[in-house]
């Protein structure tokens, strides 16, 4: 099944009155690692759970090759920022999403675990492992099934260096195994690793959208260029 | 004194005197009933009431809060009336029966269970809502997973139930009847016994309780270390 082009036709959200989101239009091609950046309270991480459709907006607002996203939902998964884990064991969490997409393989979801180098903290509960580790169970819990569009909000911020390193390499390999990725990020560096396209917001409206490469490379307006300078 | 009571209910309990255990087996077997059957039906029902926010569930909380407080002996005179001979369920023909202590018990225990079924239903589906919703879940699916997360908080609430229940008196008294052989609990023959001045059997009845009220602790303890 081909989800792309994503079309996003005006979109607006608000909670109480405030807008959230405003006025959103963007179409995206391209099969790569898509980042959405801004500073806090941009709108970065409502915008990612409009598209994965875990807030309610309009069912004409967002497309993916012309069909709409409640029919698309299923070739998605996400990872959240705090890693939300079940109260069992890591293997146990893994066959509990393999189940729900109807993968009734052990031997399948072993291999994943062998993937992302977690197999030897299988049998421990996901409570117990580190911050790492659950970053990367919660990955291979969203790759089980083999979904086409990934989220990920901000993955690595709460992770050092190694950790980082390890997730970044998963999320590469994820977008060359022909993953669409969707990832929202603080971390300029980060973006300039991995990121192929950016989407920059501010108080809910996409202000830039382009390369990485461009959007490194251009001369900017203050705001951006410090984003750039320090982010 | 307080010496010689304490021997002779000891006494009571190690020679396994069968009024005693008599008495102890119908007060476990209505309570257990009384449980079962309000788990079954209240467990399902507190974690349903999560998914359905609307004035209908807001109202069932605030009535099903308000009844946990409720008084025993006040259910006990309320289902009096419906189940006397002139009561609406009079022809049922079940005042002074193990029955109707089972279901005094049992609508004793329900509003608990429901009540705190919806507490930790509704934390843990806080917690994990982004997940279910992100898997693209059925309701049913979300509630056998909720349910299963809160597993051990829910033996809890069970217990809780159980320990309410098993301590009351008053209701089981008024459509029990406290009829010797028949209808008397743990209880209520320890009001009775006390009453009438034989305090041994009310106090080997009452060391029994506090033995159950004691493991039932224990196990809250360990079901919420684990948990």
């Amino acid at each position: 099944m081909i989800i792309l082009p994503l079309k996003i036709n005006n979109l607006s959200y608000k909670i109480d009155n405030t807008f959230i989101l405003k006025n959103i239009n963007i179409l995206i091609k391209e099969k790569n690692i898509t980042i959405i950046a801004g500073n806090n309270g941009s709108g970065k991480s409502t915008f990612l759970k409009a598209l994965h459709g875990l807030i309610d907006v309009p069912y004409d607002k967002i497309t993916w090759n012309n069909i709409q996203l409640s029919k698309i939902k299923k070739y998605q998964s996400m990872v959240f920022q705090t890693p939300l884990l079940l109260n069992r064991s890591v293997l146990e969490n893994l066959k509990y999403v393999a189940s729900k997409r109807n993968i009734y393989n052990l031997e399948y979801v072993i291999n994943i675990l062998k993937k992302l180098n977690i197999e030897q903290i299988s049998d421990i509960n996901a409570k117990y492992i580190s911050g790492g580790e659950k970053q990367k169970v919660a990955i291979a819990m969203a790759i089980i099934g083999n979904p086409k569009i990934i989220f990920l909000d901000e993955p690595t911020s709460q992770l050092d260096p190694a950790y980082k390193n390890d997730i970044e390499n998963i999320i590469k390999n994820l977008s060359i195994s022909g993953v669409k990725i969707f990832m929202t990020s603080h971390d300029i560096s980060q973006i300039k690793r991995i990121g192929s396209e950016i989407v920059f917001m501010d108080s809910g409206k996409i202000i830039y959208h382009n390369s990485v490469k461009k959007f490194i490379g251009e001369n900017h307006k203050n705001f951006i260029k410090n984003y750039i300078t320090f982010g | 004194m307080l010496n010689n009571i304490l021997e002779t209910a000891i006494n009571l309990i190690i020679t396994l005197n069968k009024d005693l255990f008599e008495i102890i087996s119908l007060s476990l077997l209505v309570t257990l009933t009384a449980l079962i059957i309000s788990v079954t039906i209240s467990l399902p029902f507190g974690a349903f009431l999560v998914f359905y926010k609307n004035r209908v569930q807001s109202i069932t909380i605030l009535i099903s809060n308000t009844l946990m407080g409720m008084p025993p002996v006040v259910l006990g005179l309320i289902i009096y009336t419906l189940v006397s001979k002139k009561g609406i369920f009079g022809f049922l023909d079940i005042l002074y029966t193990p029955t109707i202590m089972i279901v005094a018990q049992t609508l004793l225990i329900i509003p608990i269970v429901t009540s705190l079924t919806y507490e930790e239903i509704y934390k843990k589906n806080k917690e994990y809502k982004l997940l279910l919703n992100s898997l693209n879940l059925t309701k049913y699916s979300k509630l056998k997973t909720l349910i299963y997360e809160c597993r051990y908080a829910l033996l809890t609430v069970a217990l809780t139930g159980f320990g309410r229940a098993s301590a009351e008196v008053g209701a089981v008294m008024i459509v029990g009847g406290n009829i010797n052989h028949y209808t008397r609990v743990m209880t209520t023959s320890i009001a009775f016994e006390t009453s009438k001045g034989s305090i041994e059997l009310a106090v080997a009845l009452g060391l029994i309780l506090l033995l159950i009220s004691l493991i039932i602790t224990l196990l809250i303890k360990s079901l919420r270390r684990i948990s």
